[in-house]
């Protein structure tokens, strides 16, 4: 699991590779803290994740809430299939959706 | 891509069948003789779930399954013991050592892949 | 390899479906209402579906389950059919066939265009149906999805499933996305709604524990215990709770009425009804044992642990209370009996019986002896003795009530193995009779049963075509009439057919050609040994042999058999027992110095014979009683009593089976209670004499056979008739 930070125009992306998973956790978790310390807005870029499961979906859910929280903004974008097929059946697009970049994938 | 799942057990046609069974339901499948076979092989793979005997020469699959777990990267992977309705004990022990899921022998492959379908989608 | 080759067979089987279904839509569309077509699609659909299933082809499953489904409405007709169906329907057809050359080509995948193109067709199909199902939603469709799982439980016909996961679930290797998936391979996941209150900030979030709950509302068929068995991996590892739909409860409160009456456990009762599953139980008792740790003692019922746990919910748990409630009654009802043998009980009868006779001794010797203050006391004791008789013969009395439900089952099995839809109605079941003919009534009603659900109720097709509901009906009856019990096996089936009774009769040489016969005696011809007017012979009731049986066996309880029947309404098999075996309420005459018993229940009057009648009685066998034909028989010739006719006699008004006849007798000596004592066998041949009783002088009478001299005068009566005509 990769996480590239990119500043542009005080926007923080962040580039996800790999697997958003368990075995990741923790290293996403500490990432995840890091970065949302250090930024105002991150854009969180899901397309080179390979694989999610309930744990990292939990992380996300988690950052986004952290976000609300800290008055700050937490978006996803370029969803992949791997995530999207767990967003979809957790019914949670609504946290995680980005309508304009969801339709991109099509 | 197609997720991997390792069969462990001593008896060809068993992993054959079983295999089988998981290919066509689009799964990719490592067979393993024992555990030690099962050991030597799961280094350098990306494996999504393991199935184990119980009873093997070399290295049974309580042992097998201890050793996984010891891991890194299979510390969290799920495994199927297969098990006896007589080896209830057997049964607990593979849960104490982590593997908690089970398919009771004999079993049709539709047993199995249903269990399978439980843990992973391919 | 075996499993190779049952796999290529069944492609070769799905492929050749596939066609079928091909060529069906393109018929379909110009022929769109034939209902014959819509089910042979429906049918192959199935198919390979169900064997998918076998061979474990998750995606051919789900896949062609959608389809199902579409047709299944289309079926119903719920589901318009038009050019664009028909046009999706053979999308689908490819698909399926691309699905299956990826079973034939084993390992091979899919590619993402196939995938995305399938999963957009099962998308359509979906939202034809108008639910929302799983799988994954276009983006111009998320806004809808989610205001309904934001929302509250949706409304609907669903099973509610509440999943909470413990902390350890992940670390264990298992994942709830895996067991979602899997629940969606048995129904349809209307709506999930996560539940991540418990989720606590990032950076105290342990990324390998789980912190999520979810509450499901699931379309399926499948039952409880199936769905339970989903999770069964991580059943302790989360908390699980199943609310079956709506309209399950009502079936589930339906089963819990019919419940056995095996247990009295309220758990177990649930647990049979399929509301409980015995996971469930066992963790409810675990929870009951520890609110008793915990609160000093004190058990809380395992009902109210059920309902406060959330696992049933308490409508449920109060009917299966009211129900455990009953069986107990029973229960206690039961306990309430004493087991004693038959052998006592019928030592104890007999000597009533001689207590009975050796009191009607005493009573007529103080009768004689004129001692006003004997004659009191003896008439105490008899009225005592009766009602000790009357307590004997309770004894040995049973109600058929429980005869007649073990047809329930009878008829449930047997109209399902005909295939028709036949409801039975019990009347009567509180109606008593000796036990020991209950014993020996089952086998023949069970034949008269089975045969009026066989030949006598008509399919649904030919009752539909007669203007009946498509229902059948048989009906079990009982009920007393004059010193009998009468049992009726009535259906409202086509009725018996003269004309084809009479034919067979002839062809089978029971009769022969040209005999005139009344509608009874027809109807009596299928008690005859080897009749069997159905045109085709089922397992079920055989070759007509039974119905002669049925008749034999109801003789030899002392009972008679009769057919009622209106061609195209219905036929009623009536048959009429004596209540009892051992006693009769007798009423005593003389005839010479012979004394003769007949039974009381069946004596409408006593009339004195005139002498007009006397002298026209010499030429004919019957009397005008108020303008009746009232046929006789006279005891003295009947039973060739040698001795000169008294001054006067008397005519003994008997009735059986709705026939009047007369007994013409010398001596009207009153009612007598009388122990039957049998025939010996040599005696067996003898008409019109059912058995013999001691008189309390010491004396034998004859106890008459009533059935069989009325039919004799009415015979005779009727020949009369005929030859005077």
């Amino acid at each position: 699991m990769d996480i590239n930070a990119q500043q542009v125009n005080g926007i923080c992306t962040l580039q996800m590779e790999g697997e958003l998973t368990i075995y990741h956790g923790q290293e996403i978790r500490d990432g995840l803290i890091e970065h949302l310390a250090a930024n105002n807005e991150i854009e969180l870029n899901l397309s080179g994740i390979t694989e999610m499961d309930t744990a990292g979906f939990q992380l996300l859910l988690a950052a986004k809430r952290e976000g609300t929280r800290l008055g700050k903004i937490v978006r996803f974008v370029s969803h992949s299939q791997a995530t999207l097929d767990v967003i979809d059946l957790y019914s949670m697009a609504a946290q995680f959706g980005d309508p304009l970049l969801i339709s991109a994938r099509q | 891509m197609a997720k991997t799942i390792m069969v462990v057990d001593d008896s060809a046609s068993l992993r054959q069948v079983v295999s089988i069974a998981l290919r066509g339901a689009g799964f990719d499948v490592i067979e393993a003789c024992d555990g030690k076979d099962g050991l030597s092989k799961i280094t350098g793979q990306k494996i999504h779930l393991i199935i184990s005997d119980v009873n093997m020469p070399n290295m049974d699959g309580i042992t097998f399954v201890k050793e996984v777990k010891k891991l890194a990267n299979y510390k969290f992977t799920p495994i199927i013991m297969l098990t006896t309705e007589s080896q209830e004990a057997k049964k607990q022990e593979g849960q104490a050592a982590g593997a908690k899921a089970w398919v009771v022998k004999p079993f049709q492959p539709a047993q199995m892949l249903a269990a399978v379908s439980k843990l992973i989608m391919p | 390899m075996n499993m190779d080759q049952a796999l290529q067979t069944y492609i070769e089987e799905s492929r050749g479906l596939l066609d079928e279904m091909e060529s069906i839509l393109l018929r379909l569309e110009s022929e769109p209402q034939d209902e014959e077509t819509v089910n042979a699609m429906f049918r192959a659909a199935h198919t390979i579906k169900g064997s998918a299933g076998l061979f474990g082809l998750d995606a051919i499953v789900a896949f062609t389950h959608v389809v199902e489904n579409v047709l299944d409405e289309v079926r119903e007709g719920t589901q318009a059919v038009n050019g664009e169906l028909v046009e999706l329907l053979l999308k689908c057809c490819d698909h399926i066939g691309l699905l299956i050359t990826v079973v034939a080509e084993a390992g091979e995948m899919l590619d993402m265009e196939q995938a995305a193109a399938g999963e957009a067709i099962a998308a359509v199909l979906r939202s034809l149906m108008g639910g929302a199902a799983s799988g994954v939603a276009m983006p111009a469709v998320q806004e809808p999805r989610l205001d309904a799982s934001g929302g509250g439980p949706i409304e609907g016909d669903y099973w509610h499933i509440s999943l909470g996961f413990g902390p350890d679930v992940l670390r264990n290797g298992m994942d709830p996305i895996s067991f979602i998936r899997y629940l969606s391979t048995i129904g349809d996941i209307v709506s999930l709604r996560v539940d991540d209150s418990e989720l606590p900030e990032l950076n105290a979030i342990d990324p390998e524990s789980c912190y999520l709950s979810f509450s499901i509302e699931f379309k399926s068929e499948a039952d409880k215990k199936t769905i339970e068995d989903a999770f069964e991996f991580v059943r302790e590892d989360c908390r699980l709770r199943i609310f079956p739909p709506p309209s399950h409860l009502a079936a589930f409160v339906e089963r819990l009425e019919h419940a056995s009456g095996n247990t009295d456990m309220l758990g177990q009762l649930l647990i049979e009804a399929g509301i409980l599953t015995s996971n469930e139980l066992e963790d409810a008792l675990a929870a009951q044992e520890n609110t008793m740790a915990a609160g000093g003692g004190a058990k809380l019922p395992i009902g109210e642990v059920l309902v406060k746990e959330g696992v049933v919910q308490k409508e449920v748990v109060d009917v299966a209370l009211e129900k455990q409630r009953q069986i107990r009654d029973h229960k206690a009802q039961e306990a309430k009996f004493i087991r004693v043998s038959a052998e006592k009980l019928d030592e104890l009868i007999n000597l009533v019986g001689e207590l009975v006779i050796a009191g009607a001794g005493a009573s007529l010797l103080a009768h004689r002896s004129g001692d006003v203050a004997l004659h009191e006391s003896t008439s105490v004791v008899s009225g005592l003795v009766e009602e000790i008789r009357d307590g004997a013969l309770k004894l040995r009395m049973v109600e058929i009530g429980e005869t007649f439900n073990r047809f329930q089952r009878v008829v449930r099995d047997v109209s399902k193995e005909l295939g028709k839809d036949i409801g039975l109605e019990i009347s009567g079941a509180e109606t008593e009779l000796d036990k020991t003919v209950v014993e020996k009534i089952g086998d023949p009603l069970m034949h008269l049963v089975r045969n009026a659900m066989d030949h006598g109720i008509e399919s649904a097709e030919a009752r539909m075509a007669a203007g009946k509901p498509a229902k059948g009906s048989l009906r079990l009856n009982a009920y007393h009439d004059s010193g009998s019990i009468v049992i009726e096996v009535a259906d409202d089936g086509g009725g018996l057919k003269k004309e084809r009774i009479l034919k067979k009769a002839v062809e089978r040489g029971i009769i022969s050609p040209g005999q005139t016969l009344s509608d009874n005696d027809i109807y009596n011809l299928i008690f005859e040994a080897g009749f069997s007017t159905a045109d085709q012979v089922t397992s079920l009731s055989g070759r007509g042999v039974g119905m002669d049986v049925v008749k034999r066996n109801i003789q030899a309880l002392r009972g008679t058999v009769d057919i009622e029947s209106l061609e195209g309404h219905g036929t009623t098999v009536r048959i009429r027992l004596p209540l009892t075996l051992a006693i009769i309420d007798g009423f005593l005459v003389g005839v010479g110095k012979s004394a003769f018993v007949v039974p009381l229940d069946m004596v409408l009057e006593c009339i004195e014979l005139s002498d007009a009648d006397r002298k026209a009685a010499d030429t004919r066998n019957y009397v005008n009683l108020r303008g009746e034909v009232l046929p006789f028989v006279r005891l003295r010739d009947q039973f060739e009593v040698n001795a000169a006719a008294g001054k006067r006699e008397n005519i003994v008004v008997v009735q059986y089976g709705g026939q009047k006849a007369g007994f013409v007798v010398d001596e009207l000596m009153g009612e007598f209670q009388t122990v039957i004592k049998p025939l010996g066998s040599v005696f067996r041949h003898l008409r019109g004499i059912s058995g013999s009783t001691i008189l309390g002088t010491g004396e034998v009478a004859l106890i008459l056979d009533v059935p069989a001299l009325v039919q004799l005068g009415v015979a005779r009566d009727e020949q009369m008739v005929m030859h005077g005509a």
